[in-house]
């Protein structure tokens, strides 16, 4: 119903001249609103107890193994959140999962370690990866510098985190977050000193360093569906079959207007979907 | 509890909603808040976060070094490093000819010297591993194990000769003649018969001379055995549709993430 009203008093909007609207952002404009609307329907869908099929992603599976085999050599866990700040995605989703992790490093009692370049990062990880101590019921085992600062530089910090590969040599190295040249610095480090490796990144032209060097790598949005799939919350859940959803509808006007242009090409419509199509 | 969930969640609710759907509203004071204030604003409250990377940072070291931890030697360069940063910021420039502010970009100062000789060469020798990581990365990728890493194999290898000048002096008739090659070698591992082996190969090379011999063996002809028309068709095609299928799947990931936590059903970024 709430949809309803609101397409109404959009319509009313626009026919009353839609003042202080961009009109050449419309198709953009649509896209959002349908796309949204998709995801809060199914987020309302799984609420209501609705239950969807989760196909299996291999590396989240691996993150609780990743974490037991720590705790069976005793050594520490590594996690890295990326490179970049908190105005990125990448570095909220893995700040995110890094929660999730240090609910497993609590339940198991194995040793943390959380090197970040950012200053607000290390605020926002210190807090959640708090939370994660506290809802475990081990907040004895939390400590500030498991979240700790070493520099704002890329290949400083790319050094750092090395040497505190070489030095602990951690038995489990997470990478998730936003990542650039040092992606492979580190993946081959962690490589070297015999770690399990588990990377999630969002960042197009480091996923193939990851696939190379790590044992398992979450690609692009199994990055982003990782909090759904680790928390199993019914709403986040419903959420991700939003998006497959959103998937099938994209893969749909790709081929739709495939054959538009085609049938553009060959004169017989006097349409072009590509002017269309682009984002004014 | 209001301060630490629904006044974050409420201020990610309508930050998000202004930024999201301040781009179709046609109004100055919204554009010039979307693109410009709240950017100013993260960057202003990062720069003061700092200090409190720089204390951890210095607290940790500092530590190490009182209770000798393993390594406790390289605290102290980390340390050192950190106050000679700070006097060359901000106690002494080494040039008095330079005001204050532009003593870290001009020459002739302690900031400046820092930068070049100490800083740069760090950097950059960290950058250069990225060669020998690539290097030993690439030979663990390019095994031949199955079909997916020989196909990665030998589209590596295509775009790798023909994007050098040595790529484009080899004649796709040779190329030719090695597909022969590897063709009589699959036909013998698939029969183990030496004469469709030997029929396979005599075959291959007769067609290929008798078609090279009419066409007068030019050098990039036929050109999809042509080494920079191969490996441009490679970059171009196969490589960019398994890159767009991706940036996509980041897209939709993206966007579904940013209408979470918009929405208010993502609340794990303040530990729910």
């Amino acid at each position: 119903m709430v949809a309803g009203g609101l397409a109404l008093a959009f319509i009313v909007f626009w026919l009353a001249g839609h003042p202080g609207f961009r009109e050449e952002r419309i198709v953009m404009f649509l896209a959002i609103t349908i796309m949204a609307s998709t995801l809060i329907y199914f987020i309302r869908l799984a609420n209501r107890g609705e239950k969807f099929h989760l196909r299996s992603i291999p590396g989240l599976k691996a993150v609780e193994e990743a974490v037991g085999r720590s705790t069976e050599m005793g050594k520490p866990v590594l996690y890295v959140p990326g490179i970049m700040d908190m105005d990125q995605v990448e570095t909220v989703a893995g700040v995110i999962i890094l929660g999730h992790v240090a609910k497993m490093t609590a339940r198991y009692e194995t040793s943390l370690n959380v090197p970040v370049s950012r200053s607000i990062v290390m605020k926002a990880g210190r807090e959640i990866a708090r939370e994660s101590y506290t809802m475990e019921g081990r907040p004895d085992l939390f400590q500030d510098d498991m979240v700790h600062y070493l520099t704002d530089d890329q290949f400083a910090y790319a050094a750092g985190v090395n040497g505190i590969m070489v030095r602990e040599k951690p038995a489990a190295c997470l990478y998730m977050g936003k990542f650039y040249a040092e992606s492979l610095i580190l993946a081959e480090t962690g490589n070297s000193i015999g770690a399990i490796q588990i990377a999630g990144t969002a960042s197009q032209a480091q996923i193939p360093f990851f696939v190379t060097a790590c044992d398992y790598t979450l690609i692009g949005e199994e990055f982003f569906a990782a909090s759904a799939y680790l928390s199993q919350k019914p709403e986040l859940l419903g959420g991700l079959k939003g998006q497959d959803m959103l998937k099938a509808f994209v893969t749909a006007a790709i081929l739709l207007s495939l054959f538009l242009r085609v049938f553009s090409d060959l004169g017989w419509i006097g349409w072009n979907v590509i002017d269309f199509l682009t984002v004014q | 509890m209001l301060w630490k969930r629904q006044i974050p969640i409420l201020i990610a609710t309508v930050v998000g909603l202004l930024t999201l759907f301040g781009w179709f509203i046609d109004n100055p004071g919204i554009e010039s808040f979307v693109n410009d204030d709240a950017t100013q604003w993260f960057d202003i409250l990062a720069s003061f976060a700092i200090f409190l990377g720089a204390l951890n940072l210095m607290k940790l070291q500092g530590r190490k070094v009182l209770k000798q931890h393993s390594g406790w030697q390289y605290s102290l360069f980390a340390i050192g490093g950190f106050i000679f940063a700070i006097v060359a910021g901000f106690i002494y420039k080494g040039n008095d000819a330079v005001a204050w502010g532009v003593h870290v970009t001009s020459k002739g100062t302690l900031f400046k010297w820092m930068f070049d000789f100490i800083f740069t060469p760090l950097s950059a020798t960290m950058f250069a591993l990225l060669a020998f990581f690539v290097a030993s990365a690439s030979y663990r990728a390019f095994r031949v194990r199955n079909l997916e890493a020989t196909l990665l194999l030998v589209s590596g290898m295509i775009i790798m000769v023909g994007r050098v000048p040595l790529g484009s002096s080899i004649s796709s008739w040779f190329i030719m003649y090695l597909l022969v090659l590897v063709g009589s070698v699959a036909a013998n591992i698939k029969f183990q018969d030496k004469i469709i082996t030997f029929g396979v190969l005599l075959g291959g090379v007769v067609i290929v001379t008798i078609w090279g011999s009419l066409a007068g063996w030019p050098v990039d002809q036929p050109s999809i055995f042509y080494l920079p028309m191969l490996q441009d068709w490679i970059y171009n095609n196969p490589n960019v549709a398994g890159a767009r299928a991706i940036m996509i799947g980041i897209g939709l990931g993206i966007f579904a993430t940013s209408i979470r936590y918009i929405l208010g059903v993502e609340k794990s970024y303040i530990g729910e």
